[in-house]
């Protein structure tokens, strides 16, 4: 392997270096995995580098990850129902997928959503991952209406998606006033305080939650101040409320 | 003897994976998990950034384990480059920007000594530790930076303080002389 990796001219062999180590942009990044798409030189050097560097992630002690996190792979590998695959996303997002929403300022407290969900998650996780394991349907999507609370029309309708994102799409929400922006919020269940997911479009949006919304985990709109809460709590009445687990059988 | 079929294990559950086998997956998501979600943290440096990385990369995984080439490398490796590019795409794309002030973790050792010693203790590693400590402390420390935190060359000049086109120069030659170091050594 040595003979062949010399034959290799030595800035191939840096750049692959440099990518594998992580110290490239992300405009080099893709320049690099574009060329080595059709570069095998470049391809082998990184391979090379990848087993030479590799012992280095020992480096960094092992970390538990959230026990939800299984669910959501388990739940995105599930065999799909030819008839669900087929059928057209509910909504096609006015927003850009956005992985685990800007908050709109750093929150006052760091307690991570998952943390708090983790145990009413836990029921969901295990049925997940009995799911995965069986041929059986999986349910696409849950439901939650967020509706006002004196109980009219939704204003929104969310559906969470196996892959773990949720999609928030605009029933029929009362326009917001001038000056004034609409909020997200999240609120496991058994959690004492929601948390911020950021300004909300009155067109809707998609996003990826901290953790799979379980049964009971509340979605709030707040009306708050021009670019959200200056708190990182709600601060204005909330508009629409749903919970989820309520609509699905 | 647990040793050998702990080594080999990933490889194994790989093929099994590849055909399609969703025990395996489980089985290896349970040995792999904790170690890539800690190299997935350590870059991303929140909670759920390294959720997502792992989780995309585990689909990764079930999608493409056939595509895998044991003669290419170890699993191990293998697996640790789907998680660790998914990782830095998701770092660099800003999302580790949003609240690095405010997480919870530990701040990471800046410098060397840990990683090396933990390298020590690996019998797989004791050439790349030998190599490592051939450099210099301070290029040494510009290696693990990008390597253990992710960090690009921008980040590590400001980190170190560093003039950018010194930090390149420097990552380059240690990088030049690793692999020539390495490739004695094999």
């Amino acid at each position: 392997m040595s003979g062949r990796s010399h034959d290799i001219p030595e800035e191939v062999q840096v750049l692959a270096g440099e990518y594998v180590l992580g110290a490239l942009d992300e405009a080099e990044m893709l320049a690099v995995r574009r060329r080595a798409a059709a570069d095998p030189e470049l391809a082998a050097a990184i391979a090379a580098w990848e087993r030479r560097l590799a012992p280095l992630a020992d480096a960094v002690p092992p970390v538990a990850p959230p026990d939800e996190l299984w669910a959501r792979i388990a739940a995105a590998v599930a065999p799909v129902p030819q008839e669900a695959a087929e059928r057209p996303p509910l909504h096609a997002p006015a927003e850009p997928l956005v992985p685990w929403a800007r908050p709109v300022r750093p929150p006052p407290r760091r307690i991570w959503p998952w943390q708090l969900a983790t145990a009413a998650s836990l029921a969901l996780a295990a049925g997940l991952a009995a799911f995965a394991l069986l041929p059986r349907p999986v349910p696409p999507v849950e439901m939650a209406a967020l509706t006002p609370p004196d109980a009219a029309a939704p204003g929104f309708l969310v559906t969470a998606r196996p892959d773990g994102s949720v999609v928030l799409t605009a029933a029929a929400p009362a326009p917001v006033p001038a000056g004034r922006d609409m909020e997200l919020w999240v609120l496991p269940k058994g959690a004492s305080a929601p948390a911020s997911l950021g300004v909300l479009p009155a067109s809707g949006m998609r996003m990826v939650l901290p953790t799979p919304p379980a049964p009971g985990t509340q979605i709030m709109v707040s009306l708050e101040p021009k670019g959200g809460s200056p708190t990182g709590k709600p601060t204005g009445p909330v508009l629409y409320a749903g919970t989820f687990g309520a609509l699905s059988p | 003897m647990a040793d050998a079929r702990t080594a080999d294990e990933p490889t194994a559950l790989l093929r099994q994976v590849a055909a399609g086998d969703r025990v395996a997956f489980r089985r290896l998501y349970d040995l792999q998990a904790p170690r890539l979600y800690a190299v997935a943290l350590r870059i991303t440096r929140q909670g759920p950034l390294a959720a997502d990385a792992v989780h995309d990369a585990f689909l990764q995984v079930w999608r493409n384990a056939g595509r895998f080439d044991a003669a290419r490398g170890p699993a191990e490796a293998w697996l640790l480059g789907l998680v660790r590019y998914r990782a830095l795409d998701i770092a660099r794309r800003g999302g580790r920007e949003v609240s690095a002030d405010d997480l919870d973790l530990p701040e990471p050792a800046d410098d060397g000594p840990d990683a090396l010693e933990v390298l020590a203790g690996s019998r797989d590693a004791a050439a790349l530790h030998a190599c490592l400590r051939q450099l210099e402390a301070e290029r040494r420390r510009l290696v693990l930076l990008a390597f253990v935190d992710g960090l690009s060359h921008s980040e590590v000049a400001e980190r170190v303080g560093m003039p950018l086109g010194t930090v390149k120069s420097w990552i380059r030659r240690s990088l030049q002389s690793l692999r020539l170091c390495l490739e004695g050594a094999a």
